[in-house]
């Protein structure tokens, strides 16, 4: 077990390195850091939302935008760079277990969304911490002497949000255990995302179906396809003094087991098509 | 009795190509045996089901029929690769690792002791002759550093049983040179080896014995020298050789039944002469 777990660790440490050291990963956390620091700046646009909500709008759109684009071409890339350059070849010619090297693949690239997740939730946090103090430097009194923004919220928030691009970055890799083109993993796990967005629309649609037939269905297609709507509560976890509705104390966890069951049920669909894939 | 570095058997592996699911049959009742500590050549043309053959030996591939074994152990079962290391060919590692970081890695991936990563990684390096190259970067290497360094992967985790899938190819005869010791080095150690091959006068020098596969068949099997020596027929090599003396053997031959068939000037390969020139070695003794 010790050997196991430190072949994995070995491969994805391997495999992080790799990301972070390609600049399409760079690129893309400079842009993101870009695009969360330059929120400060619009807030001349008025969107209808508070100027702390309008900043917090903006990075975790961002956070999830880019953390979408990582997840499903970081792992691709990583996956493939493997097949094509054969250096699976000799990973998996020595006593290494298939799953082994996928489970690796996915600690490699989980730990790379996790340096995303945790860096750009920082930069967030920073600017929402700057801006929030000096408007109750100026207007304290609307604040009432408390803060408005939920740090503990953003970082909870955060946490669920490395989670959700877990999962698909387990799509992702159930995806190229199968295909033989990155291009073709790219686009089939992108439309996998939207499907996963939009599985609320089906989910609601459920209800009102009558043939049962066509019910079963729907239920079995939402039961595939996690629904990403479940981990939208930012708003709810960063301004919790001014939502409609409380989260109960048990939700975010509930949230997080249900991100954590889908990555493994994807990642043991990855290891059942990839165990007889001729490389 | 003790079971074969390599045991293949009544070996079939189909591929199935196009939507229509036609099949080509790469490899087509294939029966070899390895025997320990023998450096053993699998020759053929490009397509002829090499590396086909090897990567079901690594259990890369599942064979259509037939089976494989590695030291008795199903090479379906990753425990058979414990004493197995592998090159491919035309390897490609890591680009951004130095070789030394690169070892490591493998040594790791292969779960050597961790007090004893340091050291072998030195050692290891030390026998392909990188040291001097350990801590640069692998994407700097040269080709024949890059197989020098696949070698070196392959050999970390002190395998009894090393595969090298065209290991000279692509190398200068400097490079072919420094491989062909090495493979020597390792069979002095005790290590079987099974190399794949389309550069025949290459491996020549190496192997123990050799297969020559052809579409997807064992055509011929053997040791080498029982195969390329001319058994009905006897040379001499003399310093000079003149016209009388000729006449004489010629006479002496024929009192014993014998006859002269040819006098020719010995040559040596292009390859020797190109290292000795180079200074990078003598002729070969052969």
């Amino acid at each position: 077990m010790n050997g196991i777990c430190h072949r994995i660790l070995t491969i994805g440490r391997n495999t992080f390195l790799d990301a972070v050291r390609q600049k399409f990963f760079n690129a893309l956390v400079i842009l993101s850091v870009a695009l969360i620091v330059s929120s400060r700046f619009f807030r001349q646009f008025d969107f209808g939302s508070g100027e702390l909500k309008f900043i917090a709008d903006f990075g975790l759109g961002a956070i999830l935008l880019f953390g979408s684009i990582l997840a499903v071409v970081a792992t691709a890339q990583l996956f493939y760079s493997e097949i094509e350059n054969r250096t699976a070849l000799t990973i998996l010619a020595k006593p290494v277990h298939r799953w082994e090297f996928l489970a690796g693949k996915f600690l490699g690239v989980f730990l790379l969304l996790a340096v995303f997740t945790a860096l750009m939730a920082g930069i967030l946090g920073i600017m929402l911490y700057w801006r929030e103090s000096s408007l109750m430097d100026r207007y304290g009194d609307q604040f009432g002497g408390q803060r408005l923004v939920s740090y503990a919220g953003l970082a909870g928030f955060a946490v669920l949000q490395w989670l959700k691009l877990g999962v698909l970055c387990a799509i992702t890799l159930f995806v190229s255990s199968f295909s033989n083109t990155n291009l073709y993993s790219v686009v089939v796990s992108f439309f996998v995302m939207i499907i996963c967005q939009l599985q609320y629309i089906a989910r609601d649609s459920w209800e009102s179906i009558g043939n049962p037939a066509l019910k079963g269905l729907v239920w079995g297609l939402s039961l595939l396809f996690p629904n990403f709507q479940m981990f939208n509560v930012g708003d709810v976890m960063l301004f919790p003094h001014d939502a409609t509705e409380q989260l109960s104390a048990g939700t975010p966890w509930m949230i997080g087991g249900y991100g954590v069951v889908y990555i493994f049920v994807f990642v043991g669909l990855a290891v059942f098509a990839f165990r007889r894939r001729e490389i | 009795m003790e079971a074969p570095a390599i045991r293949i058997h009544s070996l079939v592996k189909d591929f199935r190509i196009g939507l229509r699911g036609w099949k080509l049959r790469a490899v087509d009742d294939v029966s070899l045996d390895i025997h320990d500590n023998e450096v053993y050549g699998l020759l053929g043309p490009n397509g002829c089901g090499k590396s086909t053959t090897m990567k079901v030996v690594l259990g890369l591939l599942e064979p259509t029929v037939g089976g494989c074994e590695i030291y008795g152990v199903p090479s379906s079962q990753v425990k058979s690769r414990l004493n197995v290391g592998f090159l491919p060919e035309a390897p490609y590692f890591y680009r951004y690792l130095t070789g030394r970081e690169l070892l490591k890695f493998y040594a790791k991936v292969c779960s050597v002791e961790p007090g004893k990563i340091k050291p072998r990684v030195t050692e290891v390096l030390e026998m392909v002759g990188l040291t001097e190259a350990a801590d640069r970067r692998v994407g700097t290497y040269s080709k024949g550093m890059l197989q020098r360094i696949g070698i070196a992967q392959a050999i970390v985790h002190d395998p009894k049983l090393i595969i090298l899938d065209e290991p000279t190819a692509g190398v200068d005869p400097i490079g072919s040179a420094a491989i062909a010791d090495l493979i020597r080095a390792l069979k002095a150690q005790g290590k079987t080896i099974l190399l794949c091959s389309h550069l025949l006068a290459q491996v020549e020098g190496v192997c123990d014995r050799v297969a020559i596969m052809d579409r997807g068949k064992v055509v011929l099997e053997g040791k080498v020298d029982d195969l390329l020596s001319k058994h009905d027929q006897q040379s001499l090599l003399v310093d000079t050789f003149p016209e009388a003396a000729r006449a004489d053997v010629e006479a002496a031959l024929a009192k014993h039944g014998a006859k002269l068939t040819g006098v020719t000037t010995p040559r040596i390969s292009l390859d020797d002469l190109f290292l000795k020139h180079t200074g990078k070695g003598g002729p070969k003794q052969s």
